[in-house]
């Protein structure tokens, strides 16, 4: 397993930065009138204080004045707080917008191999856990911008009131350091625990569901809520341990608030006794104070989250910033292409070759079958033939009238006009049926539509209530394995590259249905050159050629006809297949074994 | 329908009735938690008059005495507010998850056990239900401390500012509560914007996690590009809801900020009008100011539990339709009391047989079937509907129109699901696995020994599998997920079992293999198995075969013999 990269805090940092700087006016409105905001938020008890002392010196002259900036500062701060409320957030969504586009993008054309190495889990969780969990805290990052601003600008304004109680309102911070001393360490673990916990609980709950039908046919519904209440107990542990952490944080932002309270009133009777200041400053400090409980409770009890958030980001920007293929123009293909594969070798974990050198050419406009046991490597070829895996040696290249592409060379964009593959993984996408094969051609019209729905074998397509506008998919009209792999056969009918690769086309959909997939297929091949991964031999018989695959190799090949006469492994596997005459007791044993020619390249 | 309703929902708890129950069986923490969030509110409320006093007594007069006892006071005043606070936050939201995982479970225990309890909602609601809204009704703990300690937080603010004065004390208590109500009261109108937010939001991660998902055929017929450009597109919803929303919280955060600052304002003013004229002193100012900032934290808390008491009854009342009495089941089966839960394997020779006679439902005409132990039997049906029809018939859930499907003598259909569970078993077509390994998703609730699962293992030819299973198993192919399905079913040794297309996705070879090991275990388990297929190396191995034509009409032969049916032939031989 290589995991992707985590970029680190520099490089997320300065990523973040380039982000925000694409959004120079929100940049500036966010600085401007958070500052002013927080600027109003500190004035507000410095006048109060200035109030204490006109009251004390019965000056009443400054009254008037001193209520009156209070009433303009009140209102000012109010609405300046929200245009900052407002700026900071819009900036934060833009940048989330940015992000999603940039990893996405990356994501879309990563190399299956990348993928592969990485396991599909973490790709999914970047893309969707982290994102979410940096979309989501990004508000919360606003207030904790906000609030840092706030504390800052106090400090400036225990700073005008005395140097001294400045000082006092800084011994809240080593409270807080030490605080987040004990917290930081153990949070990220617990946190981390009961994320896993509760997403467990989320994932049993779901399967257990979905299996419904499964767990009543075989009476289990008494082990399987045992197992949802298991796991929901798990959850519940990891959260109640992960509040025995949280409260110990609220009582030390208890404890730093009593602190610097009484040191800023202990320093200002001292100051006021020894008539360094007016009562009035002391009043401002320990109502300044007292408003920045919010703003501080803030910075603290947020840190995890913001902790938490900036290492999702960090696991995004890892992936974002994975350094991409040039992006190379293709031409597109001049008629009918050959496909030519030399010295092709592949390895998942480079120590066990899957492919061993594979030599094959498919002339233009012909087929090729390639049968064999599970593991033989069949799709894994098939992956190379179609550029969608790089072999790990040797060369694969299309040929048409004009010359000759490495299919490593086609890019994303411009290998769907060469080659089309249907996988054997069938994904029915969520939307329309139309939404769902333009994904292929996107200015296909509904009358090419049709025609590649017929192609496909997909009658019941015409049949639809909604026709091309039916939603389908999880959220729309079921569609069976049949119909899911008509779909992919007409997605690359409708994109009519001069190659097709089929994956095992026929392989999910049970019985009923495989002769019309079989017909699908015939009819998709027809006037291309294919490759077709075939476990239903029958398919395999309408090909031009057939391979035999085992352990990575091409241990026989021909016509069906030339392989029947030859009585070797296909002959074998073709008996089993049509069950025409008795089945040997241990058939298996006839075909893994050396009776077989030799492989000839 | 109509009568059908009421006794659906007659043994519905009613919400109340839930959230009474969680709060019963929470009492004792519940208590000691609604204490200690007044004792932390109280002293919440009285932080203002501490700082007043103290700048009154130990910073305008006083000496270093003064100053140092009020220091004392403000240590102790805040030592007391974070033991309460501390405990109230503590004891309420460990009630809250405890209460939440007990309802979670119970609702789990009983939409399995008794499915039509879940109608009416998909799969992905009521996940949604016994996760969120379990959690919300289960904040009623909450809620009523909320509602409890808000007002008392608000009673102490009264006494304090009316010990000053008693008109200020008035005006603070007359303006500042209605206005945080008010405020509370346009949110709403910004709720509307933020689930238009969440909305898009969750459209757009949604197809996100669809295209990494479908990567591998996505790529394969060359669709990135045109999903990307759909992607951007969701994202820019989101990007405009996202900054409707902040823009309606900007004008609404404006609104309340606006307001509260006119009202502490004025009452700055009137404060200090009154300080300049001797009524009050410099600490009464102080604390009246203080106070004046504070005063909307017990109002918005008060507000807050009454919110949460309604998102949790709201929560109480989806919920509670899997938390009433179970209804009653069938006949139980005679031997019940024998086989206590029915977690031995009822396997051997003993078992009656399942008579299928004359039967005729649906597209099926005259079908008839006897299921001895050992006996394995081929169904091959041309037309799908036969082949539902007859698997509704052997599970129970359909009872022939016309013959008989017995048990024993027992007719299938009128024999409790309980108990044809540990007999009959058909399979479903569409395979779940459970668990997160290899050894849970084989275990089916009776105990199956490790021997015997390693067994079933290698007679699927699965036993070279990882152990770990990811999400449903995916990280198996559709061919490894057919064999792991097949040994579990094969582990769970039934005295029938039926099987439809179970090895569609294996290749020729192990298709063969596979095949003639399940059929030579079911008879070594001395167990009776039914397979719906048009696999010749299954239906070869099989004793006899029931050919259902695209009329219903059964033909019931050996597999080379009916190969000289046309049809047979057509369907079977591909």
């Amino acid at each position: 397993m290589t995991a992707l990269p985590v970029a680190t805090g520099r490089r997320t940092l300065s990523t973040m930065l380039r982000l925000a700087r694409s959004h120079p006016r929100d940049c500036v409105a966010t600085g401007v009138w958070t500052v002013a905001a927080a600027l109003a938020t500190v004035t507000g008890p410095l006048l109060l204080g200035a109030l204490v002392d006109a009251v004390g010196s019965r000056h009443r002259g400054s009254a008037g004045p001193l209520l009156a900036l209070l009433a303009v500062v009140g209102v000012a701060g109010a609405i300046l707080s929200a245009l900052a409320q407002r700026a900071i957030v819009a900036l934060a969504a833009r940048i989330t917008a940015a992000l999603r586009e940039k990893i996405l993008g990356r994501v879309l054309t990563l190399d299956s191999t990348v993928v592969h190495g990485a396991g599909s889990g973490d790709v999914t969780s970047r893309v969707t856990e982290d994102m979410e969990i940096f979309s989501e805290a990004a508000p919360l990052l606003a207030e904790v911008f906000a609030a840092a601003v706030t504390v800052a600008v106090s400090f400036v304004g225990f700073s005008s009131l005395d140097w001294r109680l400045a000082a006092a309102f800084v011994i809240v911070f080593p409270v807080y350091a030490l605080s987040l001393r004990g917290y930081l360490p153990k949070a990220g673990a617990r946190y981390a625990a009961e994320r896993r916990a509760a997403a467990d609980r989320t994932q049993t709950i779901l399967e257990s569901l979905h299996g419904a039908a499964t767990v009543e046919a075989f009476g289990m519904a008494p082990l399987q809520a045992e197992r949802v209440a298991a796991a929901s107990a798990r959850a519940t542990e990891a959260g109640i341990s992960a509040l025995r952490l949280s409260l110990w944080l609220t009582k030390t932002m208890n404890g730093a608030e009593a602190l610097g309270l009484s040191a800023i009133l202990l320093t200002g009777s001292l100051l006021v006794h020894g008539h360094v200041i007016a009562v009035g400053a002391v009043a401002a400090a320990a109502l300044l104070f007292h408003r920045l409980f919010d703003p501080l409770g803030t910075l603290l009890g947020s840190f995890d989250d913001v902790q938490r958030a900036g290492a999702a980001l960090s696991r995004i920007v890892g992936v974002a910033g994975m350094p991409g293929a040039e992006p190379v123009s293709v031409r597109a293909p001049d008629g009918p292409v050959a496909i030519e594969v030399r010295g092709v070798r592949h390895s998942y974990d480079g120590t066990a070759d899957v492919v061993r050198a594979m030599d094959l050419t498919v002339p233009a406009g012909t087929s090729v079958a390639v049968v064999g046991a599970s593991g033989a490597g069949k799709s894994t070829l098939a992956a190379i033939l179609a550029g969608l895996l790089p072999s790990s040696a040797g060369t694969t290249a299309l040929r048409d009238a004009r010359g000759t592409v490495a299919s490593a060379d086609l890019g994303e964009a411009g290998r769907s006009r060469w080659i089309g593959m249907v996988a054997q993984d069938t994904h029915v996408f969520t939307g329309t049926l139309r939404e769902d094969l333009t994904l292929a051609v996107p200015d296909a019209d509904d009358h090419r539509i049709s025609a590649a729905l017929a192609t496909a074998g997909a009658r019941w397509a015409a049949a639809l209530p909604d026709g091309l506008d039916t939603r389908i998919g999880p959220d729309g009209l079921h569609l069976d394995p049949a119909q899911a792999q008509q779909l992919a056969l007409a997605r690359i009918a409708l994109a009519d590259p001069p190659v097709v690769v089929l994956d095992e086309a026929s392989a999910e959909a049970g019985s009923a249905h495989a002769h019309e997939l079989e017909e699908a297929a015939t009819a998709l091949m027809r006037g291309r050159t294919a490759v077709v991964v075939a476990h239903r031999l029958s398919q395999a018989r309408v090909c031009d050629r057939v391979l035999v695959m085992d352990h990575g190799r091409v241990v026989e090949q021909g016509t069906h006809d030339e392989l029947l006469a030859r009585d070797g492994r296909y002959a074998v596997l073709w008996r089993m297949w049509t069950m025409r005459t008795h089945t040997p007791a241990e058939p298996v044993q006839a075909v893994s074994g050396s009776s077989a020619r030799p492989a000839r390249g | 329908m109509t009568e059908f309703v009421p006794a659906r929902t007659a043994g519905i708890p009613p919400p109340r009735e839930v959230l009474r129950t969680v709060l019963r069986r929470q009492a004792r923490p519940l208590t000691i938690a609604a204490v200690g969030s007044c004792v932390h509110q109280a002293c919440e409320a009285l932080v203002p008059l501490a700082i007043g006093l103290a700048v009154q007594n130990a910073v305008a007069g006083g000496d270093l005495s003064d100053a140092l006892l009020a220091v004392a006071g403000v240590l102790a005043l805040f030592a007391v507010l974070a033991t309460g606070g501390g405990l109230a936050f503590y004891l309420n939201a460990r009630s809250v998850s405890r209460e939440a995982h007990r309802l979670r479970s119970d609702a789990t225990a009983r939409i399995l056990a008794d499915p039509a309890a879940g109608a009416g909602r998909t799969a992905g609601e009521w996940a949604s239900v016994l996760t969120s809204d379990a959690t919300a009704t289960a904040q009623a703990a909450r809620a009523r401390s909320n509602v409890v300690s808000g007002a008392v937080g608000l009673a102490v603010t009264a006494a304090v500012l009316l010990r000053i004065d008693l008109w200020l004390g008035l005006g603070t208590l007359l303006t500042v509560p209605p206005l945080i109500l008010g405020i509370d009261a346009i949110s709403p109108r910004l709720e509307a914007r933020l689930r238009e937010r969440s909305q898009a939001a969750g459209l757009a991660a949604a197809l996100a996690a669809e295209l990494v998902r479908a990567l591998a055929p996505l790529r394969a017929f060359g669709g990135t590009g045109e999903a990307l450009r759909r992607y951007r597109a969701a994202t820019a919803r989101c990007l405009d809801a996202d900054l409707a929303a902040a823009s309606a919280n900007a004008v609404v955060a404006a609104v309340g900020l606006v307001s509260t600052a006119f009202v502490t304002v004025a009452i700055a003013a009137a404060a200090g009008w009154m300080a300049f004229n001797g009524r009050i002193d410099v600490g009464q100012f102080v604390t009246v100011v203080a106070m004046a900032s504070f005063v909307g934290d017990p109002v918005s808390r008060i507000a807050f539990g009454v919110q949460q008491l309604s998102a949790a009854r709201a929560g109480a009342a989806r919920i509670a339709p899997l938390l009433g009495p179970p209804p009653l089941l069938g006949t139980p089966p005679r031997d019940d009391a024998e086989r206590g839960h029915g977690h031995a394997a009822p396997t051997g020779l003993d078992q009656e047989p399942v008579i299928l006679e004359n039967v005729s439902a649906g597209p099926i005409r005259a079908l008839t079937l006897r299921l001895d132990p050992g006996a394995a039997v081929g169904v091959v049906a041309v037309d799908p509907a036969a082949a539902a029809t007859l698997l509704a018939i052997l599970s129970g859930r359909q009872a022939p129109s016309t013959g008989s499907a017995r048990l024993g003598g027992r007719p299938l259909h009128a024999i409790a699901r309980h108990g044809l569970d540990f007999r009959i078993l058909v399979v479903p077509h569409q395979i779940h696995l459970l668990g997160r390994t290899l050894t849970e998703a084989l275990q089916t609730g009776r105990d199956t020994d490790p021997a015997r699962m390693r067994a079933a293992l290698a007679t699927a030819s699965a036993a070279d599998l990882p152990e770990q299973l990811t999400e449903a198993g995916a990280n198996l192919s559709g061919g490894q997920r057919q064999r792991v399905a097949v040994a579990r079913a094969l582990a769970a040794e039934p005295a029938v079992l039926v099987l439809s297309d179970p090895l569609t996705a294996l290749d020729a070879v192990t298709e063969d293999q596979v095949a003639a090991r399940l059929i030579a275990t079911r008879r070594a388990q001395g167990g009776a198995t039914v397979v719906l297929t048009t696999s010749p190396p299954l239906l070869s191995r099989c004793d006899h075969v029931l050919y259902i034509d695209a009329q219903g009409t059964v033909l019931d032969a050996a597999h080379a013999e009916l190969m000289s049916e046309p049809g047979y032939a057509a369907a079977v031989l591909r």
